[in-house]
Parts: structure tokens; C-alpha cells; sequence
């Protein structure tokens, strides 16, 4: 039988809507900053593709990949909503919409981990 | 490197105090509205401005904002044919300060909008750390 991964996948997923998260947070504060642009995170399916391949270590002078890699997945946002005269492309109302859809995964994350962790308990106790 | 639940209450928390820091300067210029100078012909209150900048915070390694100015606004005057103030030079023309009450409306609004929009982020980092401690409550 295969490993089951979800509660790697789930850490990973609550990982990456952290960042989220925080580059949101990033944004709303810098919301009347003059030149600011709108900063963005890689969805997550592009995140996980890269790295989910990771360099076996046989040897303790091999160097382990960096654990925040999450972090590298900060980007410029490409199409922001508007851009105003001071060079400022933040949109609250954008940013309002996307921390809404981070808390709902966020909150699924929670449950789903809650639910599998039930079902093994289940398993055990049995 | 901080977990980024924590960097995003802490990115959230400079928003607010830069806009607490506008608000105060606002406050200023509104209650500073009619401060004519001391002397005859003196100078009034000259309204103030604030900029913000984005720097990169250390710890978190994102961007929080912080107050980069208090300068204050070059426009001209008000002048007022007043002879009786004290503040009235010899040709009984008072000096007023260059603040406009529409204005200080209009920024205080959007001081206002944004202070609720991080307030907003700020509630819900905290949501999302509660929603993980959560986990550990016994689900039996």
C-alpha cells in the first residue's frame, strides 16, 4: 500500500496560505504608499510542482534545499485592478477578496487535517 | 525566518500605526485650521503632510510600511481683510493658514478605510492562528 501524504500535502497547503497571507497583509499596509506595486503568490499547484522533487541526502555534507522556498514564490502582480497617480496599484477591495478565499482554504485545511487525524485515531483505538 | 502567520500580524500592525501616525497630523491641521501668526504680518500655521514608504522588514523578510515625512505644504496662504486682528499687518491683511477643511475630510476618510482594511487582516491572521491551535483541541 502507498504512503498517504495529506498530512504533508495539508502542512504544505497551510504553509503556502501563510504566505499568502502575509504578502496580503503586505499589501493592505502599503495600500497608500506611493509606488508600491501589488505583490502576488504563485498558486499553490505551481508551487508544489516545484518542489515537490527533492535532493536525497546520503552524505552529511550534502546541503538540505532551503525550507522556506515558499518564500522565493513572491511575485509582482501582472494585472492589478487599477493603478493610481502616485504609481500605487494596490486595491483593497482585491485584497479583501483574496484574504476571504485564504481564510475559507484555510479553514478547510483545518478541518480536512481534523478529520483525517479522527479517522486515524479511529483506526488505532479500535 | 518567522512563521508567516506572525510576520503577517506584524506587517498588519505597522499599517496601522502608519495610519495612526496620518491621523495624527490630520488632527493637527484641522484643529491648527485658523492659528494666525503671534506678531503683525507673522506667518500662520503652515499645514503639514505625511509619506509613507515600504521597507523591507529584517525578521519577516516582507515589506511594512513606515512613515518616511512629516514635511509640511509650500501652497500659499489665505489672506483675509481683518484690520482689528492682532495678527493684521499694515495694510490690515491677515495671514491664514493654507488648510483647506474639505481636504482634511477627504484624507481622514481614507485614513479611516485603510485603518479598517489592516484592521480587517489583522483579525483574520489571528483567526487563522486560532483555527491551527484548534487542532490540538481533543476531537474526542
Amino acid at each position: 500500500m502507498d504512503p498517504i501524504h495529506l498530512f504533508d500535502l495539508a502542512a504544505r497547503q497551510a504553509r503556502w496560505l501563510s504566505t499568502s497571507q502575509a504578502v496580503i497583509a503586505s499589501n493592505v499596509s502599503n495600500a497608500n504608499t506611493p509606488g508600491y506595486k501589488t505583490q502576488t503568490v504563485q498558486p499553490f499547484a505551481e508551487v508544489l510542482d516545484r518542489t515537490q522533487m527533492q535532493l536525497a541526502s546520503t552524505n552529511a555534507a550534502h546541503l538540505a534545499l532551503d525550507p522556506a522556498e515558499e518564500q522565493k514564490a513572491v511575485a509582482k502582480d501582472d494585472s492589478p485592478w487599477e493603478t493610481t497617480e502616485s504609481g500605487n496599484s494596490v486595491s483593497i477591495e482585491q485584497e479583501m477578496i483574496k484574504a476571504s478565499d485564504v481564510n475559507r482554504a484555510f479553514s478547510l485545511n483545518a478541518s480536512l487535517v481534523k478529520a483525517f487525524h479522527g479517522m486515524l485515531m479511529a483506526s488505532v483505538r479500535s | 525566518m518567522m512563521d508567516a502567520l506572525q510576520a503577517s500580524l506584524r506587517i498588519a500592525g505597522s499599517g496601522l500605526a502608519a495610519q495612526s501616525a496620518r491621523l495624527r497630523v490630520i488632527s493637527e491641521n484641522m484643529a491648527n485650521a485658523q492659528s494666525t501668526g503671534a506678531t503683525p504680518g507673522a506667518d500662520p500655521y503652515r499645514r503639514k503632510t505625511i509619506t509613507f514608504e515600504s521597507e523591507l522588514d529584517k525578521v519577516s523578510g516582507m515589506d511594512v510600511v513606515a512613515v518616511k515625512d512629516v514635511g509640511t505644504d509650500p501652497s500659499a496662504f489665505q489672506t483675509e481683510q481683518d484690520p482689528g486682528n492682532p495678527a493684521a499687518d499694515a495694510n490690515g491683511i491677515v495671514k491664514l493658514p493654507n488648510v483647506n477643511l474639505i481636504t482634511e475630510m477627504a484624507d481622514m476618510r481614507e485614513a479611516n478605510r485603510s485603518y479598517e482594511a489592516g484592521l480587517q487582516v489583522f483579525k483574520q491572521s489571528r483567526d487563522l492562528v486560532s483555527m491551527t491551535i484548534d487542532l490540538l483541541k481533543s476531537s474526542s
